[in-house]
C-alpha cells in the first residue's frame, strides 16, 4: 500500500489512538496489501475506533466534563431545536390567542414546523447517545436527560393546552 | 471490523480458521517479542489466520490495556512487543481450556466414530 493511503488511512482513528500507535500502524499498513478485505478491515477498524474507543492503558482518554460535552454538536443542536419549537408555539400563543388555535381546521405553518423540529432531533439524539454513552456515561446520561427535558418541556403546552 | 483471510493450503487439506485476535497475538509474542507484521506472519504460519492490520492493532491495544504485553523500544518506525508475565499467565489458562475443550471434543467424535 502506497504511504499516502496508509497516511490517510490512519487518519481514520482518532488523534488519541494515532498518537499512541500512528506512526508503526503507517509502517504496518505499507507493508499490507491494499486488496479491498484490507482496506475495509481498516476502514471499519478506525471508525470502531472512534465509537467504541480504547480506554486507558496507553491511551488515555481526555477528561470528558458535562460542560465539554455539551459543547458537541450532537447534543445542543437537539435542545436548540426544542426551545425554538417551544418558542415558536409560545410566540404564535400569544400572538393569535389558545381560542384561535383551537379554531383553526388546519393545524397551520407553526405546529408543521414544530412536528419537523421534534422528530428531526431523534436521529440527533441517538447518534449522541451512540456515540457518548459508551466514552463517558455519566455525563452523556446527564445531557441525554436535559435533552428529554427539553423535548417534554416543548411537548407540555400542546398537551396541557389541548393543542 | 474484525477481518481475518484463511491462507489457502493445497488439496483442500486446510486446518481450520481459528480467530480469537488477543490469544493469536499471544501466543505468537510467546515465542518472543514481534512487531506487527511479524505477528501477522506469524499467526498465518502457525494457525493458518491471516489477521488485518485494524484487527492486529485492535488487539494490542486493548492487550497492552490489560498489560499482558508491552511495547519496546522502537527500531526505526516499527515497534516490537513482547508479552509480560501476566500475559504468559493468562495465555497459559486460555490454552490449558482450549485443551480441555479440544480434548473432549475429539473425545466425542471418537466415540461417534466407533459407533
Amino acid at each position: 500500500m502506497s504511504p499516502v493511503l496508509a497516511r490517510l488511512l490512519t487518519r481514520l482513528y482518532p488523534r488519541r489512538w494515532r498518537e499512541r500507535y500512528g506512526d508503526e500502524y503507517e509502517v504496518l499498513l505499507e507493508t499490507s496489501p491494499s486488496d479491498p478485505l484490507t482496506l475495509a478491515n481498516v476502514i471499519c477498524s478506525g471508525i470502531g475506533e472512534r465509537i467504541f474507543p480504547t480506554k486507558g492503558g496507553a491511551v488515555e482518554q481526555a477528561s470528558r466534563t458535562f460542560r465539554s460535552l455539551l459543547g458537541q454538536p450532537s447534543a445542543f443542536v437537539p435542545l436548540a431545536m426544542s426551545v425554538t419549537a417551544l418558542a415558536m408555539l409560545l410566540c404564535d400563543l400569544a400572538i393569535y390567542g389558545v381560542a384561535h388555535e383551537l379554531a383553526q381546521t388546519d393545524e397551520g405553518t407553526v405546529a408543521h414546523l414544530w412536528q419537523i423540529l421534534m422528530a428531526g432531533q431523534l436521529p440527533i439524539v441517538a447518534f449522541f447517545a451512540i456515540k457518548w454513552l459508551p466514552r463517558a456515561p455519566k455525563q452523556a446520561i446527564a445531557v441525554v436527560a436535559l435533552q428529554v427535558a427539553a423535548v417534554l418541556a416543548s411537548m407540555a403546552p400542546v398537551y396541557f393546552l389541548g393543542l | 471490523m474484525r477481518s481475518t483471510q484463511d491462507v489457502v493450503y493445497g488439496g483442500g487439506a486446510e486446518p481450520g480458521h481459528y480467530s480469537d485476535p488477543p490469544l493469536l497475538v499471544l501466543a505468537s509474542l510467546a515465542a518472543g517479542p514481534k512487531h506487527g507484521h511479524a505477528m501477522i506472519e506469524d499467526i498465518a504460519a502457525m494457525c493458518g489466520t491471516r489477521l488485518g492490520p485494524g484487527t492486529l492493532y485492535g488487539a494490542i491495544a486493548r492487550l497492552e490495556q490489560q498489560g499482558w504485553i508491552e511495547p519496546l523500544p522502537a527500531e526505526e518506525r516499527r515497534r516490537p512487543y513482547r508479552i509480560t508475565t501476566n500475559g504468559l499467565r493468562v495465555l497459559r489458562a486460555k490454552l490449558t481450556t482450549l485443551q480441555q475443550f479440544a480434548q473432549a471434543g475429539l473425545g466425542r467424535l471418537g466415540d461417534q466414530e466407533a459407533q
